[in-house]
């Protein structure tokens, strides 16, 4: 045993070599101390065998999903709280996203609920893309068209499926703004009716907030899957844009 | 659009109104930014409450506590760990909720820890403690291992936790408890020993 290494030394870098903490230099020695010390390689099988009980045994646990959504509206705005306490700032605020809207009225028409949300812009970007003279950037039916519209613009161009099959055809594509992150958005036809379908990465944690069904007479459904949460709005009737839903899901899965 | 109501509104208001557009989307990056780093952490954090406290109910409360906090913070946080960071911050606030509801034991176990390192040293230096084998504290259950940790001295138990459970390196736990990285080291082999020491004791 060198200087360096007292007993006890020797002792804790059998801890630091089991939890990996050794350069192999260190870890070499460590497992020729252990080949001659019994005592050394006693500790080292007690500190593996404790290490896999609490691997294997000991329930991981989740945080509830109570704390989950509050801790998850923390820091959203309580605009109930405007409406009830009217200010210079609500009012300002009103101007700001009125000029931003283009209208208005819109802006009294969706005025967000007592959670500002995701959904709010999802909807205010459908309506904006409904005012513009084309609901979507890139105009096409055709899947192959689309895609690769996005594939120089953002990091991850979207999955896109043809559904004229099942009655709604592609119209085409376009790129909103949630936040302040740019994310994809496909425009699908049901008749005269437009459906906007973005999709934004999971971790920006839009499935933790409650979804509304609708906000002002415009139907949301979202869902997540492979780490994207899908937010799909329009004004065809809700049964319809649950049908689509599920036809978008199902195709290519 | 915006051309008209800027020329129709006076200059300090709309001024002001822009400082305040300003200030909302800093708001809102603020919130996602808070988002993407405290929420994918959130387990880790409650567990780590959960040890500390000793039971769900106020784990709860203090990772409640501890994300307010960390919102207030977000701004400070360095964007290197975000786990580390978050847990830094629960454990300061189970910390806090301990003080005022467990104020004894806080006591008790500073002094505890002192005792313990230094027979530790000299245990060690005498030619070790006697062991059980490692085939007898292979029998522990689940309940029986939850009561060994939850019966551990503070400082070892949060140590123990955070490397065996929640598989923090040590530079992360002596970042998260606040002492170096040897303090680190030899809590954690005390914590092993004592567990180890108690699962077989306990064992049929």
């Amino acid at each position: 045993m060198t200087v360096s290494a007292t007993p006890e030394d020797a002792n804790l870098l059998v801890h630091a070599y089991v939890d990996g903490e050794l350069d192999p230099a260190h870890a070499l020695e460590v497992e020729r101390q252990m080949a001659r010390d019994t005592v050394l390689a006693a500790e080292h099988a007690r500190v593996e065998t404790l290490r896999r009980l609490i691997r294997e045994r000991l329930p991981r646990e989740q945080a509830p999903q109570g704390l989950t959504r509050r801790i998850a509206a923390i820091g959203v705005p309580q605009t109930a709280r405007w409406a009830s306490h009217p200010s210079w700032r609500a009012l300002a605020a009103s101007v700001v996203l009125a000029v931003f809207l283009a209208s208005g009225s819109t802006w009294f028409a969706l005025r967000p609920g007592p959670t500002a949300t995701v959904a709010d812009m999802i909807v205010a970007n459908h309506l904006r893309a409904l005012m513009a003279p084309q609901p979507a950037d890139v105009a096409s039916s055709d899947q192959h068209t689309v895609k690769p519209w996005f594939d120089g613009r953002i990091p991850q161009s979207p999955r896109v499926v043809d559904l004229s099959q099942q009655g709604f055809p592609l119209v085409g594509g376009r790129i909103d703004v949630i936040g302040r992150v740019p994310v994809p958005t496909l425009v699908y036809r049901r008749r005269q009716h437009l459906i906007s379908l973005s999709s934004v990465p999971s971790g920006a944690s839009a499935i933790l907030e409650a979804v509304p069904r609708a906000i002002a007479g415009y139907n949301i459904v979202s869902w997540t899957d492979d780490g994207l949460t899908y937010w799909a709005v329009s004004d065809v009737a809700p049964a319809d844009l649950h049908s689509f839903a599920q036809d978008f899901r199902a195709v290519g899965h | 659009m915006l051309v008209e109501v800027g020329n129709k509104t006076p200059k300090k208001a709309s001024s002001t109104t822009a400082a305040f557009a300003v200030g909302r989307l800093s708001d809102g990056q603020d919130r996602s930014r808070f988002q993407n780093v405290v929420l994918p952490h959130l387990a880790d954090a409650y567990v780590l409450a959960r040890w500390l406290t000793g039971n769900r109910a106020d784990a709860e409360d203090v990772v409640q506590e501890a994300c307010l906090n960390a919102f207030r913070w977000i701004g400070s946080f360095g964007g290197i760990n975000a786990r580390a960071w978050l847990l830094t911050i629960v454990r300061r606030s189970a910390y806090a909720w301990l003080k005022e509801n467990r104020s004894a034991a806080l006591v008790m176990v500073d002094d505890l820890v002192a005792v313990e390192e230094n027979q530790a040293k000299q245990c060690a230096a005498s030619g070790g403690s006697e062991s059980p084998e490692a085939a007898l504290i292979a029998k522990a259950d689940a309940l029986r291992l939850e009561s060994a940790i939850a019966a551990l001295p503070l400082p070892f138990r949060e140590t123990l936790v955070l490397r065996d459970i929640q598989e923090l390196d040590y530079r992360e736990i002596a970042e998260v408890t606040k002492v170096p990285v040897g303090t680190v080291m030899s809590r954690l082999a005390r914590a092993r020993h004592r567990l180890t020491a108690s699962l077989a004791v306990d064992a049929p």
